[in-house]
């Protein structure tokens, strides 16, 4: 298979640009060529604005500065000849099949042979754009459909053609896969691939039937939320984050596209609500607002469309008394008799019965079109999972009785569902009538399919420890948001112990979406509350005693993070023997949020870090200072690469692009550490003692004056300068791991006895927000 | 009585730090060319020189060891010319001015080159390893006050708006600006070879700076307070030096000597308020030199900051028409141990160019000082 090691993208805009950046990311230099704009005295004016814009862009489109430097921007004309030096090529310029053919001429005038073409299209058909092209590019050609924005959305669906070489598909496949950490998707080449034929229906049916039933958008996004397991913004939340005026030409587009039987045309009615919005500039947030918007005029208030009178309104808390009365049971608020339930019903009923029709048409497998709506819409369950939770025999009684088509997929599975598990595997219902196995792409593990046919080693209400094989034991937080307890503690405890005698290594992962958000406070203000300050300390010395058991076990210890790892979170990774982190790691000590310092060795091994992998100058304060820098204003990475540059991540530490692929590459490093495994040496901190306070202070005055610290800020700051600066210590006197540790847990203890620490936790666990008190 | 003369004036070109063009030259490479143009300008055998004395406010990292020395050594000086590294913080250069008019005078040389450098990029300010005493922070902070917090003590205790530091920044700026284009930079300026080609030009100097631009800032030290980016130096990088010998010498030589020096004096302060430190250091230079603030021509005033330079001014009743007449450390920026050597080669310049017969060239120290020099045509 021909590797890609050089990519081009053409087309600058939002997706182009940002498709590169994800290349980059992945450490792959890339040409981002748009044209010449007229009159233009920098030819590459666009290209060049592309890559300002992506390098402002928030959430960030680059994962550390490095990667920024990988994109070389340009234009179509000067540099076409560059091509040639391209394994792939995607184009992402305008929705307009001319102007994709005639810039196809130019690149299969200037590419190397083998190299592969493919188009970000999401409305032309494949048959289209290789139409009347020589069969040598219709041979390397395919679509890759990238999801907005690249670098987040998991979802990639692939579109090969009858022409298409299937080495040149499996090229882009395997990169897209392993490089930019996608889950590939193969789709049909029919309008509008898998995610958006679906999710265009879904949201023009929730738009629909919402304003014909004259109901408040609070109420329609409430009811399409959690209950149905989407994000919580819903329909006209996203909408809104999309753009309104996206949604008359993508409706356009399809129904041109879609034969006449497809029931997206029953839905396809103009909305004149919509479209007065969009005509009065409310196209969303990047306009002046949408279906909600911010009245500055009226103190910032939030406000509301109101889909009857099409005026704002301030906007309320939904209120819905049909999601209450159903609990937890979908079908409960589809039954409920009133219109809430109906309109969930008719909403959600018309979507999965539209994505049973799309089995066999837009894809083949159910997995697919699940797997599609869940990279690319973030829905929690993929469509077939929310016809198994409904039934497929309630919901295909429910559209007889409501007089509407039933696909035959549904009669197909009727009394049985689309997913089972039989003898600890995943079996999906195949389109012939039989389940089959469901297959991972190659090298893929995931603990929840392992999980299936064994039990764990150990268990308690928070953790659990398993057998992955080939002697490697994985311990998984199983705590409410993967939140450190005491009993994780214990359950840690009790699998070093284990490990040592059964296994060979250890990874510490999970599958939540978050590795964890840091110790539980909730539990830690309760002890505050009743004054259990013995208790407290005793959590604090647990976490110290056990987190340093596990960074000198006699076994390797790999750390394997996704999302957040924050708090108690990133300092057990500070103690693993090395970290294979999900690019999409958020690592930070952010105790100083809740008015605490890192009381489980954070603050000792990042001083060990950055003393002895942070070329420096010389003294004891660079180490103190970058460790001070980052940990008093809880500087979170906003990526494994940043989080290697703050040094939660050490060098050497491995980043797997693919989410899927991280307990497969976690497990292979620790068994490569195994063979003739040491544990650490002890450091020796050498620390600046009260002179390093001193400066510390100054630097806290100061901020304190420039209103960029809060007089708890102060306190906190200068409890953590404490530790860091060792306490009274003097430079002619090295400390030892466990001095440091002391200082920790005294200055920790001392904080979480003042008023100030306890209203921050107290907020935090209220608000989710930071108190700047 | 002996006279000493200023009888040679370079500088590098002052460039933004860390963002500017010389942020990934070496200090003392900076100085080393700026030195060796020095010498060659004045075409005066190199082996005649007593000592190189570098001014350096943080001489550590980069601008370790003696410095002074090693750039004596990247300037191809002979080995019998000595060297000395000279730390007053601002002061650092204009100090060695004055060591090297008492040797001369005491006849312990003839021929001086008195030097200055910072790149505050690649050494930051407070050093890498800052330490101070905790005994004395606690009985005397200030000892280790912050200078921007100077500044807001200055405006405080001296009543200055943040609309007058304004006006003086614009000014600051405009005069730079003026005297750029009109070409009065060239004959200093010193075009230094660096990683990244050579730079010839200043670069803190903002033309377009208005009153509006700068009441569009933030305070930058204290949220209530009145001192911004835009009225306070910047972070610079720079190097200067000036060609100090008797006047005997300079006449034997050809050299042109731009000003004697008269008189010149140093003068302790509170150093919560270091910005005032010219006001004692410039009264007892000019008692020294027996002459009154009136019969000044030319005045080099440091703008550490807009606030403090308006207090001395008002303080020591300056004419504001004679001060900083090329701009000042606002526009041009203030490389710490640089900027003594440069205000006084530019004094002596201006004095010359502007033809007068007396001339201040003065500056607040962090820690609680003042310096002042008294330079007289020739």
């Amino acid at each position: 298979m021909a590797n890609i090691d050089k990519v081009a993208v053409i087309g600058a805009g939002t997706m182009g640009a940002g498709i590169a950046a994800q290349v980059a990311n992945a450490g792959i230099p890339v040409l981002l060529l748009d044209i010449v704009p007229a009159d233009a005295t920098n030819r590459n004016a666009i290209a060049e604005g592309a890559l300002e814009r992506l390098k402002k862009a928030d959430p960030a489109a680059f994962m550390s500065r490095d990667a920024a430097r990988l994109v070389t921007p340009g234009n179509i004309e000067d540099h076409l000849a560059a091509l040639a030096e391209c394994d792939w090529i995607v184009e992402a310029v305008i929705e307009r099949l001319d102007i994709k053919q005639s810039l196809y001429a130019k690149i299969e005038a200037a590419r190397k042979p083998g190299s592969v073409v493919s188009s970000n299209t999401s409305t032309i058909p494949l048959s289209a754009l290789i139409g009347g092209l020589p069969t040598t590019f219709a041979s390397d050609f395919c679509i890759t459909h990238f999801f907005n924005p690249p670098r987040y959305m998991r979802l990639l669906e692939l579109v090969g053609g009858p022409a298409t070489r299937p080495e040149a598909l499996e090229a882009v496949r395997h990169f897209a896969d392993h490089r930019l950490g996608k889950s590939v998707v193969e789709a049909k080449d029919r309008p509008g691939f898998i995610a958006n034929r679906l999710g265009v229906y879904w949201l023009q049916a929730a738009v629909i039937e919402a304003v014909e039933m004259g109901l408040d958008i609070e109420d329609v996004d409430a009811i399409v939320g959690r209950p149905m397991g989407i994000p919580k913004t819903g329909v006209f939340g996203l909408l809104d984050l999309v753009g309104l005026d996206l949604m008359p030409h993508v409706n356009a587009s399809l129904a041109a596209a879609l034969p006449a039987e497809d029931p997206f045309h029953a839905l396809n009615r103009p909305v004149p609500l919509v479209d007065k919005l969009i005509a009065e500039g409310y196209t969303g947030r990047k306009g002046k607002g949408g279906f909600y918007r911010v009245n500055r005029e009226a103190g910032k208030r939030k406000e509301a469309v109101d889909l009857v009178t099409g005026a704002f309104r301030p906007a309320r808390k939904a209120d819905v008394e049909a999601i209450a009365a159903a609990g937890r049971s979908l079908t409960a608020l589809l039954d409920h008799d009133s219109p809430h339930g109906r309109y969930a019903w008719r909403v959600l009923g018309r979507t999965l019965a539209y994505a049973a029709f799309l089995l066999g048409d837009a894809a083949d497998e159910v997995e697919a079109i699940d797997e599609a709506m869940r990279l690319g819409y973030n829905w929690k369950q993929g469509p077939f999972q929310l016809i198994d939770k409904v039934g497929v025999d309630w919901l295909v009684s429910r559209l007889e009785r409501e007089g509407w088509a039933v696909p035959p997929a549904l009669r197909l599975a009727a009394g049985r569902t689309f997913h089972r598990i039989e003898a600890g595997r995943r079996q999906v219902l195949g389109l012939d009538g039989a389940y089959h196995d469901l297959v991972r792409p190659e090298g893929v593990v995931l603990l929840d399919d392992l999980k299936l046919n064994r039990q764990p080693v150990l268990k308690n209400g928070s953790a659990a420890l398993w057998d992955i094989g080939d002697g490697v034991a994985c311990f998984e937080f199983t705590s409410k948001m993967n939140s450190i307890d005491s009993e994780i503690m214990d359950l840690l405890g009790k699998s070093i112990r284990r490990v040592k005698k059964d296994f060979k290594a250890l990874v510490i992962y999970n599958e939540g979406s978050n590795f964890s958000a840091g110790a539980n406070l909730g539990l830690a203000l309760f002890a505050a509350n009743i004054a259990a300050w013995t208790e407290i300390e005793q959590m604090v010395t647990a976490g110290q005693q056990t987190y340093r058991a596990l960074k000198y076990a006699p076994f390797p210890v790999v750390g394997a993070p996704s999302g957040m790892a924050l708090g108690g979170g990133c300092e057990i990774l500070l103690h693993c023997d090395a970290v294979q982190a999900h690019a999409e790691t958020y690592v930070g000590l952010v105790e100083v949020g809740v008015g605490l310092v890192p009381g489980w060795g954070g603050c000792k091994e990042m001083l060990s870090r950055w003393s002895s992998l942070g070329n420096l100058p010389k003294g004891p304060m660079p180490a103190v200072g970058k460790v001070f820098e980052t940990v008093a204003v809880a500087t979170v990475a906003k990526s494994a690469a940043e989080a290697k540059e703050l040094l939660f991540l050490r060098p050497s530490d491995g980043v797997t692009m693919n989410r899927a692929r991280l307990l497969a590459d976690a497990k292979a490093k620790a068994l490569s550490l195994v063979e003739g495994y040491v544990p650490p040496a002890p450091p020796v901190l050498t620390l600046p003692g009260p002179s390093g306070k001193v400066a510390l202070d100054l630097a806290i005055g100061s901020l304190r004056r420039q209103g960029k610290a809060t007089p708890h800020d102060e306190v906190v700051s200068g409890a953590l300068a404490e530790v860091l600066t060792g306490g009274d210590t003097d430079v002619t006197t090295p400390l030892d791991e466990e001095q440091v540790l002391e200082l920790e847990r005294s200055r920790f203890m001392r904080l979480v006895r003042h008023p100030g620490t306890l209203a921050r936790i107290e907020t935090m666990l209220l608000t989710g927000k930071p108190l700047r008190n | 009585m002996k006279k000493v003369v200023v009888a040679g004036y370079v500088r590098s070109p002052f460039t933004p730090a860390k963002k500017g063009d010389l942020a990934s030259v070496r200090p003392d490479d900076l100085a080393g060319q700026v030195v060796q143009a020095l010498v060659a300008r004045s075409g005066i055998p190199a082996g005649d020189i007593e000592d190189l004395l570098l001014g350096c406010a943080f001489p550590e990292g980069e601008q370790g060891f003696n410095l002074a020395r090693l750039v004596g050594m990247i300037a191809d000086l002979p080995q019998s010319v000595g060297a000395a590294t000279l730390n007053r913080f601002c002061g650092s250069s204009m100090t060695s001015v004055h060591v090297a008019v008492g040797s001369i005078l005491a006849g312990a040389g003839d021929v001086f080159v008195c030097a200055g450098v910072e790149s505050m990029t690649r050494v930051p300010m407070m050093g890498f390893n800052p330490l101070p005493n905790p005994a004395l922070a606690a009985r005397l902070p200030a000892a280790y006050i912050g200078m921007g917090d100077t500044a807001e003590n200055v405006a405080a205790r001296y009543g200055i708006s943040r609309r007058e530091q304004e006006e003086f920044a614009v000014v600051s700026h405009r005069r730079a600006a003026a005297a750029r284009d009109a070409g009065r930079f060239e004959a200093e300026i010193v075009p230094i070879t660096g990683r990244k080609g050579t730079v010839t030009a200043d670069g803190c100097i903002r033309p377009d700076t208005t009153l509006e631009s700068l009441a569009d800032l933030k305070p930058a030290f204290n949220a209530e307070g009145v001192v911004t980016a835009g009225t306070s130096s910047p972070l610079t990088d720079g190097a200067s030096a000036v060609l100090v010998c008797s006047e005997d010498y300079a006449l034997a030589h050809g050299l042109e000597i731009l000003a004697a020096i008269r008189s010149f004096a140093v003068c302790g302060c509170d150093p919560a308020v270091m910005g005032i430190g010219p006001v004692g250091a410039t009264r007892k230079a000019l008692s020294r030199a027996g002459i009154e603030v009136g019969q000044l021509d030319v005045i080099e005033l440091n703008e550490a900051f807009a606030s403090q330079s308006i207090a001395c001014i008002r303080d020591l009743g300056l004419p504001v028409e004679k001060v900083n007449l090329d701009g000042g450390a606002i526009a041009l920026g203030h490389p710490l141990g640089a900027t003594g050597a440069r205000i006084v080669g530019k004094a002596a310049s201006l004095l010359k160019r502007e033809k007068g017969r007396f001339a201040l060239a003065t500056q607040c120290i962090g820690g609680g000082q003042g310096i002042a020099t008294i330079l007289e045509a020739v």
